[in-house]
This record gives structure tokens, C-alpha cells and sequence, in this order.
């Protein structure tokens, strides 16, 4: 998904991923975050063994129908209430949840057998059934929801018996154990009212049930005690509260307001750190933020300008004057979790990028024929970072003798309209962000069209399009998602990434870390990459001592 | 009778004011780049998704068409649907006016209850100490953004001193059970004057100036008039020329500020309503611009053109209490 536009309705490119849990919020820089005050006047409620916690996020869910929902704070807190048939461990590793062991996969990678838990069951005591989960994955695409893309590489999906589910895939869709993290709901509760299961009445299989939610306000939840899983919560409620703007949200922290804040602004670290009773806890989440170049008009077409542009500033210097600490320098379309997790070797990407070298530019520039007198055209979408990054590129191309640079700052209405025009009068350049599930194909597919899909859709820079050594190495993109192999995956992602690197389709940038403000009172709270936080998960439990 | 006569014509009179305001927010949200569908759905909606969304938000058809849709369904009490929050627009703004409303006069309150004994001490103690005081407190208020105060009220008091919460507001009459901490109606209130302060001081400041300034100098003319010279000639002490003489005479300029201060109070709202995280107007238009959700960007719109016309009217009526000279039978 796009980075940032924290509101319903960007994620529905497959790149967002789907919730495992519930929901990957996968630390989107939007701001959402969910800060609670708590409030049920229980507020001491020191009686339950784990207390209640308040958590400030930064925006306001929307809905809880995981079927429907696309923004991060909705996710956050649907992901408490819905279980998937995986969810993730405390990195980016999957692990059954509803399903009783692993997947069985034929040697084609088209086809896999699950068990459902014998015992599980929703929360208004029905058992999860192979329908029910039919039914969630057949949901998006018979309803064209904004998300259906995540699960439009099944086929069909069989249901022999109860318990026992099989997924027939269109192709053998690589990534597709990050899909089995999808979330569940029970089929009769959901048709019966889509409306009520969405805004006031979700009904899942998770460990926590939903109470109430005043939009803007608050959304309360607590802990289910017929929970058929392990662990038993130990906060017996939570409760999410939006606050928009940063220093409320760490006053609120300050305060003991808010038990738990997310998303620390850079200016704020140190402040956060001077709480005496909190701390910072933090994690480089799933994403990706780049300055990408439009190869379909302009001069920028020629790599030898694209070039040019990379030594007219320092990327690292940019990156560790704009954005750390919340975020970290990052080489490559891959995070490095998912790096890591796959074993790419990220250092040879290191090497790509130069460091800022006038001169160089300069004749890199001559060489390519390009005007003193020439218009540059960077656009950026409504965030200071990648604005920042944008007006870093302004200076250097004007340090190369260029008077005329504009970076527009564009609301984000008129920037996805404009970043895909491939017209040469709407951009050279533009920096983007991008969220998704931890597989490579969704940091490589969605960037660099290679598909009717995707190039002009999701890819604004049409390098595809640019030369037949593009052309070749974005369809390696393309194969490696409909491959099961994962070496021979890796290997064609290597090749790929290696090739866009080297001409610069992209200037790397950095990823954001999911940041919290934590009060020494809460215990056991897992920061996640994925899933943005786990509350009560295979690997976690929290409670609160106040 | 004639009051009520001029209270219905001014009213009349709002009608061609609002259908401007309708008409000119509608084009305006026409011309903004960018397309709210492509907001909703995100980078790649499928075509029929799309086309879907624009049938049933009247988006496909022609802007005259849908011009006048829109006005025969404001005319009708309709403001349409939301496309962000999915729900109907009237039963937002509802939701969210009262919010408002409560800061904005409790801001003027405060604003008034300060401004006018600063500009009659300013005025009667003119280029002495106390005037100059004033006269600085008047100017650090109109030029300091509300935003900022805002912020280093919530360091200073919230974060620093951690004497008065930082968000939100806590309506007075609201459900003692929905309050933290609260077990009866007094608590409640008690509970809503505290979240109330911060915000009503961010709000009130710029008017509150504003209206030092406009008393100040009204009051320095009126005491520069001849009855008041009589007065003081038959040795009139000076308090009670104040109280009796002087101070009716020196409101009118002051209630025709107030009038006019409601514009800036309601764009005040918008950055008090941000910072200090209260579900209010401001933060609805802020949500409705930022996602491109056009029906309640006109509907909010058309709703603040609402709450400034009845207020100017209801200042225009205030001047009759204060000054019986004035008289609406000849529209002066």
C-alpha cells in the first residue's frame, strides 16, 4: 500500500498486506496510530489480573470488517478481534493460528490443504468452519472490495469437510503463505447484517471481543474469556484513542493518560526518553521510501542524467539529517527484516548509490545534452520527510547550475493522479513510500510495471518501457511471483533488483521503524514489523502494574 | 413588531448570502485537482469499482446537473452522503456543532470577561503603566498564531506541570457514566471546565485582543465626549462617569467586532480543534478537505456561512438593547 495515506482507501493495491492477525499495520508513516485515554470509569481497574490498558493511536478507525477495511488504525484494532489461519511470530516468520499445522503444498505450488483448529471457535461460540473460511477469502472478490487484490490469485477453494480447507491457486503464487494470514469471520454473522459486523457488532475468533467505538473518540474492546486459543489475555480491556497531533499524544503519555503512545516524530525522541516512567520501543516496519524517475519523458529517460541526479546529493547525509531516528537508511526496494528473513546480500547494493559529486554531475550532465535552461519538476505527496527529500535533490541539481527546480508538494488527490501521467510536464521526479506483506514481490511487482496491472497504476516511472535490459529485468519481477521455489525466486529477485538498482529506475531512501512511547507500568508489549503491535499473540501477553 | 419585522428581513436577506456561499464552495471543490474516488479506493481500483462510486455520487453526470441537484437537496435539508465516514452529512455536522459551539463561547466568554475591564483601565489610565501593559498584552495576543499558544500552553501546563489535560472535551451535560472518574453531574462539569481552559485561552487570546484594542480606544473617545465633559464639570466622580455615563456608549463599536470576530473564531477552531485533539467542525473540515470528500466540504462550509450569518444578526439585534437610539424601523 501506499505509504501515508492513512485514510480508507489506499491499500488496495496487493501490495498492502493483509492482515495476519488482523492487520498489518504495517507501520505506515501516515500517522495513524492509536493513542487511548481510556476511559471506562473502571479506570484503576486493578481487580482484573492485567489491568486495563489505554493506547493512543495517531487516527481513527473507520470500521472492523476485516473484509472491507483498508486503513491502518482500523486494522490496529481489528487485528485484536480477528485471528487468521497464520499469523505472524514476533518478526516476519508465519505460524498457524486457526490452522491446526502447516500447509500441504503440491510440487507445483498450486494447490494447498489446510486442517482448522479441531476447537476453535467465534466468539458467539460457533466453530470456525472450512465454510467460514471460504467465505472470507471468496468475500473480497465477489464484493470488489478495495482490498481484493490481496486474494484474487485463488481460484477456487474446495471444502471437503468441516475442518479441512484446500486453496486452488490461478498460478503458484510465491507469497502466498503471507495470504494465509488473511483474517476470519464467521459467514452466517456477517451476512446477516454486513452493516452492524463492520461498525458495532464484529464478531471474530480472537482473544479480544468488541465493546464500543464513538468515531474520533475512542473504540473499546475486552478480553473474550471463552478465547478457544492460548494464551488467555491478561488485560482484561483496551481501549484506542486518536490523537492527530504528536505533542498531544506525548503529553498524553506524560500524563498517564495514554498507557502506550505510537508514532514518535523525530523532534520528539528526546522527549519521549526524558519521561522518566516510559521508554521507547521500536522496530523498522515493512516498508519503503524512494525518489523514483520518470524514464517515460524527459531527460531523465537517459540513465546517464539519473546518474547525474544521484551525485548531486547524499542520500545517507539526507537520510540521517531528515529521518532518523524514527527511521533507517535502507540500500533496497527490500526492508531489511525481509532481507535478513530471505538472506539477499544487501551489501552489494550498498555499493550503488554515489555520494554527492558535483563536478561529476556536472559533466554527467553535459554529456547527456542537457540544458542549463532546462525546468525540473519534483512532486511529493503531503509529508515532511519525502518533502524534504524532494528539496535535498532541488538543492543539489541547483548547486549543478540549474536555476529552475520546483518541488511541489501535492495534497494527495492530485499526486496519485499526476505520479503515473508518465508526462514529463507533471514530474521528473517524485518520492513515494510503500508498505506491504514481507515477501519481495511486494516491494518489486507493484514498483516496476512490467504488467498492464501496474505500470502507470501503481509504477510511475515506466522504466519498463525504457530499454530492453529494463524490460528483461522488471519481468523477472513478474516470473518470481508465479514461481514456488524460493531460491529460484531469490535468485531472479537478486538478478532484478541488481539491474534497477544499476539504473537507477530508483534512489533508494530509507524505512520508517514503528515507534512507541511506553510507560514502565506496561509489560510484555511487542512492537511488530508486520503487524505494527501484538498485544496477546504466540509470543507476547501484555499486562499493566500500575 | 418592528423588531420582529427586521429580524425577518434580515433573515430573507441571509438567503441569497447562503445560495452564494453554496454556489461558490461547490465550484471551488470542483476545480480541486485530484479525484476523490481515487482516494477512496486507492492506486489501482477496478473500472466498474469506480464507475460505481461516481453513479451513485452523481459524479458522472455533467457539473450544471449536479449543481442543481445539490441545491434542490440543500433546500431540502439534504447534504448528502459522506464518502469518508459512509454516513449522512447532516448527521456529522450534528454530531460534531456542539463541540464547537461549547469552545467558541466559552472563548468569547473568556474573551469579553478580559477585554473589557484591560480596555476600560487602558483608556482611563492612558500612557501610564497599566496602559502600556495592555496595550503589549493586546498585541502579543493579535499577532501570536493560536497554534502556538495552543502548544506551549499544553507544554507548560499539560506536559510540564501536569495540571490540566491536554485533549479533548468533555461536554457538561454529558452521562456521568461516560466520564472518567466522574460519579455525579458535578463531577462532570467540573470534568469539562478543566478541559475546557486550555482550549478556550488558545481560542479566546486573538479575540480577546482584539476586542482590548477595539474598547480601548472607544472608551478614550467617549470620555473625550462633551456630556462627559458636563459631567465631570459638575463634579461627577470619575467611577461613576465610567459606570453610568460612559460605558453603554463605548459597547456598540465592540458588538459589531464581535460580530465580525466569528470568522476568525471559527478558523481559530480549526487549528484549536487539532491540537488540542476535540472532535469539533474544524477537525471534520480538516478530515473532509484532506480526503477530498466534497459533499462534506460544502455541507461544513455551508453550515459555517449558517452559524456567521445568524451571528451577525444576532449582533445587529444586540445594538437595540444596548443603545435604545437605535432604531430598525429606518434601518439605521
Amino acid at each position: 500500500m501506499l505509504q501515508g495515506l492513512g485514510v480508507a482507501g489506499i491499500a488496495s493495491v496487493a501490495g498492502c498486506s493483509s492482515g495476519g492477525n488482523g492487520g498489518d499495520g504495517s507501520g505506515n508513516q501516515s500517522g495513524d496510530g492509536s493513542g487511548n485515554q481510556s476511559g471506562d470509569g473502571s479506570d484503576g481497574g486493578q481487580s482484573s489480573q492485567g489491568g486495563q490498558l489505554k493506547m493512543g493511536l495517531v487516527k481513527s478507525p473507520l470500521e472492523f470488517d476485516p473484509i472491507v477495511l483498508n486503513d491502518v488504525p482500523s486494522e490496529q484494532v481489528a487485528s485484536q478481534i480477528f485471528e487468521g489461519l497464520y499469523e505472524y511470530n514476533e518478526s516476519t516468520g508465519l505460524v498457524p493460528a486457526l490452522a491446526a499445522s502447516e500447509a500441504e503444498v503440491n510440487d507445483e505450488g498450486t494447490v494447498y490443504t489446510l486442517q482448522i483448529e479441531e476447537n476453535a471457535t467465534f466468539q458467539n461460540g460457533d466453530p470456525v468452519t472450512s465454510e467460514d473460511v471460504k467465505y472470507s477469502f471468496e468475500a473480497p472478490v465477489n464484493e470488489e472490495t478495495e482490498n481484493a487484490s490481496e486474494v484474487n490469485m485463488i481460484d477456487t477453494i474446495d471444502t471437503p469437510d468441516e475442518k479441512t480447507v484446500v486453496f486452488n491457486l490461478s498460478y503458484p503464487y510465491g507469497a502466498f503463505t503471507t495470504t494465509l494470514a488473511w483474517p476470519i469471520v464467521p459467514k452466517s454473522v456477517r451476512e446477516e447484517d454486513p452493516d452492524a459486523f463492520s461498525t458495532s457488532m464484529p464478531v471474530g475468533s480472537g482473544p479480544f471481543q468488541f465493546d464500543e467505538w464513538q468515531e474520533g473518540q475512542y473504540v473499546r474492546i475486552s478480553r473474550y474469556d471463552d478465547y478457544w486459543g492460548e494464551p488467555m489475555p491478561n488485560l482484561s480491556g483496551v481501549e484506542f484513542v486518536p490523537v492527530e497531533e504528536a505533542t498531544t499524544r506525548v503529553t498524553t503519555l506524560r500524563q498517564g493518560e495514554n498507557d502506550i503512545i505510537e508514532e514518535i516524530p523525530p523532534q520528539l525522541y528526546s522527549t519521549v526518553e526524558q519521561i522518566q516512567d516510559a521508554s521507547i520501543q521500536e522496530v523498522p516496519g515493512i516498508g519503503y521510501f524512494y525518489l523514483a524517475f520518470n524514464c517515460a519523458n524527459g531527460p531523465t529517460t537517459d540513465p546517464l542524467v539519473r546518474e547525474a541526479v544521484d551525485y548531486c546529493f547524499d542520500m545517507d547525509q539526507a537520510v540521517s539529517n531528515y529521518v532518523e531516528p524514527t527511521g533507517v537508511r535502507q540500500y533496497s526496494p527490500l526492508p531489511a527484516a525481509l532481507a535478513d528473513e530471505w538472506g539477499f546480500d544487501v551489501g552489494q547494493w550498498e555499493q550503488i548509490p554515489h555520494g554527492k559529486d558535483i563536478n561529476q554531475a556536472q559533466s554527467l550532465f553535459e554529456e547527456a545534452g542537457v540544458s542549463q535552461d532546462y525546468s525540473w519538476r519534483i512532486i511529493v505527496p503531503p509529508d515532511d520527510k519525502r518533502e524534504q527529500i524532494g528539496v535535498t535533490v532541488s538543492n543539489g541539481l541547483q548547486e549543478a547550475g540549474f536555476n529552475n527546480v520546483e518541488v511541489q508538494r501535492l495534497d494527495w488527490g492530485a499526486f496519485l493522479e499526476q505520479y503515473v501521467s508518465g508526462n514529463e510536464d507533471d514530474y521528473n521526479m517524485y518520492t513515494l513510500g510503500w508498505s506491504g506483506t514481507p515477501d519481495p514481490d511486494a516491494f518489486t511487482y507493484y514498483m516496476f510495471g512490467a504488467t498492464e496491472d501496474t505500470l502507470g497504476v501503481t509504477d510511475g516511472t515506466f522504466y519498463h518501457n525504457s530499454s530492453e535490459r529494463a524490460a528483461t529485468a522488471t519481468e523477472k519481477f513478474v516470473q518470481a511471483r508465479e514461481m514456488a521455489d524460493q531460491e529460484q525466486r531469490k535468485q531472479l529477485y537478486t538478478e532484478g533488483i541488481t539491474t534497477v538498482l544499476e539504473d537507477r529506475a530508483h534512489l533508494p531512501a530509507y524505512n520508517l521503524k514503528n515507534s512507541f512511547g511506553v510507560k514502565e507500568y506496561v509489560n510484555d508489549f511487542a512492537e511488530h514489523p508486520v503487524d505494527s503491535f501484538h498485544l496477546t499473540s504466540n509470543h507476547n501477553n501484555v499486562s499493566v502494574n500500575k | 413588531m418592528s423588531r420582529l419585522r427586521y429580524t425577518i428581513g434580515r433573515l430573507l436577506q441571509a438567503i441569497p448570502v447562503l445560495i452564494g456561499v453554496v454556489t461558490i464552495t461547490f465550484l471551488l471543490t470542483d476545480a480541486i485537482p485530484g479525484d476523490p474516488v481515487s482516494i477512496m479506493l486507492g492506486p489501482s481500483p477496478s473500472a466498474q469499482q469506480a464507475a460505481a462510486i461516481r453513479a451513485k455520487f452523481g459524479l458522472d453526470q455533467p457539473l450544471y446537473v449536479r449543481y442543481f441537484n445539490y441545491l434542490f437537496d440543500v433546500i431540502r435539508l439534504d447534504l448528502g452522503e459522506s464518502l469518508y465516514y459512509s454516513v449522512p452529512v447532516t448527521q456529522k455536522i450534528m454530531e460534531r456543532l456542539p463541540i464547537t459551539m461549547l469552545l467558541m463561547v466559552s472563548s468569547f466568554t473568556f474573551a469579553l470577561v478580559t477585554a473589557i475591564p484591560l480596555g476600560i483601565i487602558s483608556a482611563k489610565r492612558r500612557n501610564k503603566p497599566a496602559d502600556h501593559i495592555s496595550r503589549v498584552v493586546a498585541l502579543l495576543g493579535v499577532s501570536t498564531p493560536s497554534f502556538w499558544i495552543g502548544l506551549m500552553l499544553i507544554i507548560i501546563f499539560a506536559f510540564n506541570l501536569n495540571v490540566l489535560p491536554a485533549t479533548s472535551l468533555v461536554m457538561p451535560w454529558a452521562d456521568p457514566s461516560t466520564v472518567d472518574g466522574a460519579s455525579n453531574q458535578i463531577d462532570v462539569i467540573i470534568t469539562a471546565i478543566q478541559h475546557l481552559i486550555l482550549p478556550t485561552i488558545t481560542l479566546g487570546t486573538l479575540q480577546m485582543a482584539a476586542f482590548t484594542r477595539i474598547e480601548r480606544s472607544s472608551m478614550l473617545e467617549v470620555l473625550g465626549e462633551e456630556y462627559v465633559k458636563l459631567a465631570r464639570a459638575y463634579g461627577v466622580s470619575e467611577g461613576k462617569i465610567l459606570r453610568k455615563h460612559a460605558f453603554r456608549n463605548a459597547q456598540l463599536p465592540l458588538i459589531t467586532i464581535v460580530g465580525l470576530q466569528l470568522t476568525t473564531a471559527l478558523g481559530g477552531a480549526v487549528l484549536t480543534e487539532t491540537v488540542f485533539n476535540i472532535n469539533g467542525m474544524g477537525r471534520l473540515v480538516i478530515t473532509a478537505i484532506q480526503n477530498q470528500d466534497f459533499l462534506l466540504v460544502m455541507g461544513t462550509t455551508l453550515m459555517f456561512g449558517v452559524v456567521f450569518v445568524v451571528g451577525v444578526i444576532i449582533t445587529d439585534l444586540s445594538y437595540a438593547y444596548v443603545d435604545p437610539r437605535v432604531s430598525f424601523d429606518g434601518g439605521d
